[in-house]
């Protein structure tokens, strides 16, 4: 069954950094777990939205890659110590 | 998760790269689920990734316990224990009780769902050029680059970027919708 197209939401000025903080990518150091940049200028409304948008984009990323590996699975395979 | 993947403990512990990468296809969302109740306080992906890390690193170590999914159990307390780690390194307040409970037990997986595969692949396929080169440019660096760079590369500003990405994954939910395929929410917001 086909589901109702949901309404775009109203613009956040949160939007570009969920977007941002929602990737996989996080930068490299070599003695402690680090953020990603921007994921302190998040509200904490703005870092739920930006985990569910993560969940919801590895379940597709995984879908779309041959292996059923999403890019947060692919970072870590190329980070292997 | 419904399958118990401590049969690939010994490969995984031998370096068998394509053992541990079917771990990691079966237990990520499940792990990522266990952090949700530290989503306000920590970045959730980056403690992730470096408990994966981690369970590559001790794999070899590893003694089981002889109850199922012993590798994800350790997976959780890694996990769990990083994210309070995290959280006492990076704020001055106690940390909340709640967050200090134990860890759930593994949870509820299911694998892609074939149909949503074939679909998507369809309706990732169908984008428009620009909204599928940003997609495209995400899923390539697997995580390697941060997307200043991946704008660079392809000659768009970070905030259009953004807008191609945001664009993109509204389109594959409206059609995957389209296509009678239940979509997460988040996707089309």
């Amino acid at each position: 069954m086909t589901q109702p197209p949901i309404p775009p939401r109203t613009p956040d000025p949160e939007d570009p950094l969920v977007e941002q903080v929602a990737s996989a990518y996080r930068p490299m150091h070599p003695a402690r777990i680090a953020a990603h940049p921007v994921w302190h200028d998040l509200s904490a409304q703005g870092r739920v939205r930006a985990f569910e948008l993560a969940t919801a984009l590895r379940k597709v990323e995984a879908a779309l890659d041959p292996e059923g590996l999403s890019s947060t699975a692919r970072s870590v395979l190329s980070r292997l110590r | 998760m419904n399958e118990d993947l401590d049969f690939l403990v010994i490969a995984i512990a031998q370096g068998d790269v394509s053992a541990f990468s079917r771990w990691l296809a079966s237990a990520e969302a499940p792990l990522r689920g266990s952090l949700v109740r530290f989503a306000t306080v920590v970045d959730t992906e980056a403690v992730l990734q470096e408990a994966m890390l981690r369970i590559w690193s001790v794999a070899s170590r590893f003694e089981p316990d002889g109850r199922p999914h012993g590798l994800f159990r350790l997976a959780l307390r890694i996990a769990r224990n990083l994210a309070i780690s995290e959280l006492r390194r990076t704020r001055a307040t106690p940390v909340p009780s709640e967050m200090l409970a134990e860890e759930p037990e593994a949870a509820a997986w299911a694998p892609p769902d074939p149909m949503l595969q074939k679909v998507l692949r369809k309706c990732h396929e169908a984008l428009p050029d620009k909204p599928k080169e940003a997609l495209g440019a995400r899923l390539a660096s697997q995580g390697g680059e941060p997307d200043e760079v991946l704008a660079h590369r392809l000659q768009m500003r970070l905030n259009t970027f953004l807008q191609n990405i945001t664009r993109a994954r509204r389109l594959l939910a409206g059609c995957l919708s389209k296509h009678g395929v239940q979509v997460d929410p988040e996707l089309s917001s």
